[in-house]
């Protein structure tokens, strides 16, 4: 077991990887920790894996994994995560827009005993339009869905206890939702600001057409932290919605008995009953997706046995 | 002796086959010419007394076939997973029991794999009906906007790949067929090779109407795995919202009309025709919501990545 692992995706980043090497290095070597960089290629079609394997032929301490093509950038997090092998794990950006020399204040705050510790980016140098502005409101969203306010999910720059992330599952776009999901299990989350510079090398690999993918993604984790706590409340709802709409109808069916004929009966009645089934059928996707969560292997529940302090999630923890 | 075999030849015999002896001394010429230490399994899904009789005989006879019976018909991606299991060479060649190639092509097939994960072969130039060449064009007309890498013979039995491709692509029913197409999107590098067409594999294939619901229902299996193994919620989220804008946009009108017309709702019997819609569309989405419960709480098991190298 190392003492700190830290995790860069890279993908096609020819230009940055020596310089991020060097970077981490000079910062991480001073600290005098047993240390390892993991550099996860996503499939680049450039340079970016021959250079990184040079620098590792000459640094045992740096790991390479290369991906046989490009899956994105949670897999390439995930893959670094699952090779780690760190006490504590650090992932940032491969394109130099994170700060390596923000790392030891993540290890201080980890040491201080927080389980997540959220870079958020003080000053960021993107464009306003196509990045800032909707990270804001997704931040926002995501904050009010999840109810674990962080100021900026999209920051990479992050810092774990290696056997809180481990737990969590990671895949499609859910790196974003990593603080949202640890806070189920009674995590302790920290915020502290980082530097961001601007991209000099290369250009931004991921644009707008992400936000959909975080609406559905973010449902998801709201259906999920639902579960964990009140199991059943999100198809109970929709399904008492369906069940009161559909009683209402038939109620004025009732009423409406003597009035009418024929055809309009048959409408009303029809649409009551279309109601009460999606009712009944939402009762029992509630009861399914209750089975499938209680014989699935998450492990997120017995992080709360890892953690012997068991503090539950505390807001004040993110004013930091 | 027996880490020294290279190249693994699974003879799978499932449902069709041909004179045994036959074609095993022509496939066994062609492996010989290749000059690569090998070995041959033949994989008999269930009872096929025949061809274990030529087999038995052809032991008799001296030659080294290994041979795998299965207990009872399990399908042709069990048989291959056995034969798979029991192979001992890093290169794994599949051959059906029939021949759907000539035997003298096998050599420059196995040759082709040098700088790919997984060659097939695309029987080219064909020999047989039109008939058969029509259905197998249909087929791949609704396959190929599925996969990226446009396949234009998957049927072809003969495939030559290395060992780690069956290895981290999963297959299970029927699916063996589309294992060029998964292990094209896990990320190997697969291709099509020409490779002249038996004149014995002209038979007129004409399958029973349930085959070809079958096929259909392959490929929408595929497409699913293929786009969205780990976003259930993509899928039907779209598809559930379409319906639902659709029935929403029904009862919009019915409550315009209402509004501004006076004309009664009872009165309207496309009222559950929007009602329904919506009912489905919340259906429909609520699947993709257990569909994700299920992915998320497997996540773990599930990779979604496929490592090529790792250095240090």
């Amino acid at each position: 077991m190392k003492d700190l692992s830290v995790i860069a995706p890279l993908y096609n980043e020819e230009e940055c990887v020596r310089l991020l090497y060097e970077a981490i290095v000079r910062v991480l070597d001073p600290l005098h920790l047993d240390h390892e960089i993991l550099f996860v290629d996503d499939g680049s079609k450039d340079k970016t894996f021959r250079i990184a394997s040079e620098l590792a032929q000459r640094d045992e301490r740096l790991r390479v994994i290369g991906f046989r093509k490009n899956f994105g950038q949670t897999p390439a997090m995930a893959a670094g995560i699952d090779h780690a092998h760190g006490r504590i794990l650090i992932t940032m950006d491969g394109d130099l827009q994170n700060d390596p020399e923000d790392i030891p204040r993540f290890i201080e705050k980890i040491e201080e005993g927080f389980d997540i510790v959220c870079g958020w980016r003080e000053k960021r140098q993107d464009k306003l339009i196509t990045r800032k502005i909707p990270s804001k409101v997704a931040n926002w969203l995501i904050g009010k869905v999840t109810g674990v306010p962080i100021r900026d999910n999209g920051c990479s720059l992050k810092g774990y206890r290696a056997e809180v992330i481990k737990a969590i599952p990671l895949y499609s776009e859910m790196h974003r939702f990593i603080p949202a999901m640890a806070s189920i299990a009674g995590s302790r989350i920290a915020q502290i600001p980082v530097r961001h510079h601007a991209r000099k090398y290369g250009k931004s690999k991921y644009g707008l057409s992400r936000i959909y993918k975080v609406f559905l993604d973010l449902l998801m984790i709201k259906t999920v932290v639902l579960f964990t706590s009140r199991p059943m409340v999100w198809f109970g709802v929709m399904a008492s919605l369906a069940a009161a709409g559909g009683l209402l109808t038939f109620a004025y069916t009732i009423a409406q008995w003597s009035r009418s004929v024929g055809d309009s009966l048959v409408v009303l009645n029809g649409t009551a009953m279309l109601l009460g089934i999606l009712a009944l059928f939402l009762l029992f996707a509630g009861a399914l997706s209750e089975l499938v969560h209680k014989t699935g292997n998450l492990k997120m529940t017995t992080l709360a046995d890892i953690r012997a302090s068991f503090t539950g999630f505390e807001k004040q923890n993110l004013e930091g | 002796m027996k880490s020294a075999i290279e190249l693994s030849v699974i003879v799978p015999v499932v449902e069709r086959y041909d004179a045994v002896a036959e074609l095993y001394g022509l496939y066994k010429k062609a492996l010989e010419e290749s000059r690569r230490p090998y070995e041959i399994i033949y994989v008999i899904d269930g009872d096929f007394g025949e061809v274990m009789e030529s087999l038995k005989r052809l032991i008799a006879e001296g030659e080294k076939i290994k041979i795998i019976k299965l207990a009872r018909r399990f399908g042709e991606a069990t048989a291959m997973t056995i034969g798979i299991q029991h192979s001992s060479g890093s290169i794994i060649f599949t051959l059906p029991a029939y021949q759907q190639v000539e035997a003298y092509e096998i050599p420059r097939l196995i040759e082709s794999l040098k700088n790919y994960d997984m060659v097939i072969a695309r029987r080219w130039p064909r020999k047989d009906s039109l008939f058969n060449r029509f259905q197998s064009a249909v087929f791949h007309m609704f396959l190929n906007p599925v996969s990226e890498y446009k396949f234009r013979d998957i049927g072809c039995g003969v495939r030559v790949f290395r060992k780690q491709v069956a290895q981290e692509v999963s297959i299970y029913g029927d699916q063996h067929r589309f294992l060029p197409i998964l292990a094209h999107k896990y990320g190997f590098r697969v291709r099509e090779v020409d490779a002249a067409q038996s004149p014995k594999d002209t038979l007129k294939r004409i399958y029973s109407l349930g085959t070809y619901v079958q096929r259909m229902l392959d490929i929408f299996t595929i497409l699913f795995l293929v786009k969205f193994t780990k976003k259930p919620l993509r899928f039907f989220g779209i598809l559930g919202s379409a319906v639902f804008t659709a029935g929403f946009f029904i009862l919009l009108y019915l409550l315009i009309v209402k509004i501004f017309q006076g004309v009664a709702l009872a009165g309207r019997p496309i009222l559950l025709l929007g009602t329904l819609l919506i009912v489905l569309g919340v259906q429909v989405f609520a699947i993709g919501l257990i569909g994700e419960i299920i992915i998320f709480t497997h996540a773990k098991d599930i990779k979604e990545y496929t490592v090529d190298q790792i250095i240090n």
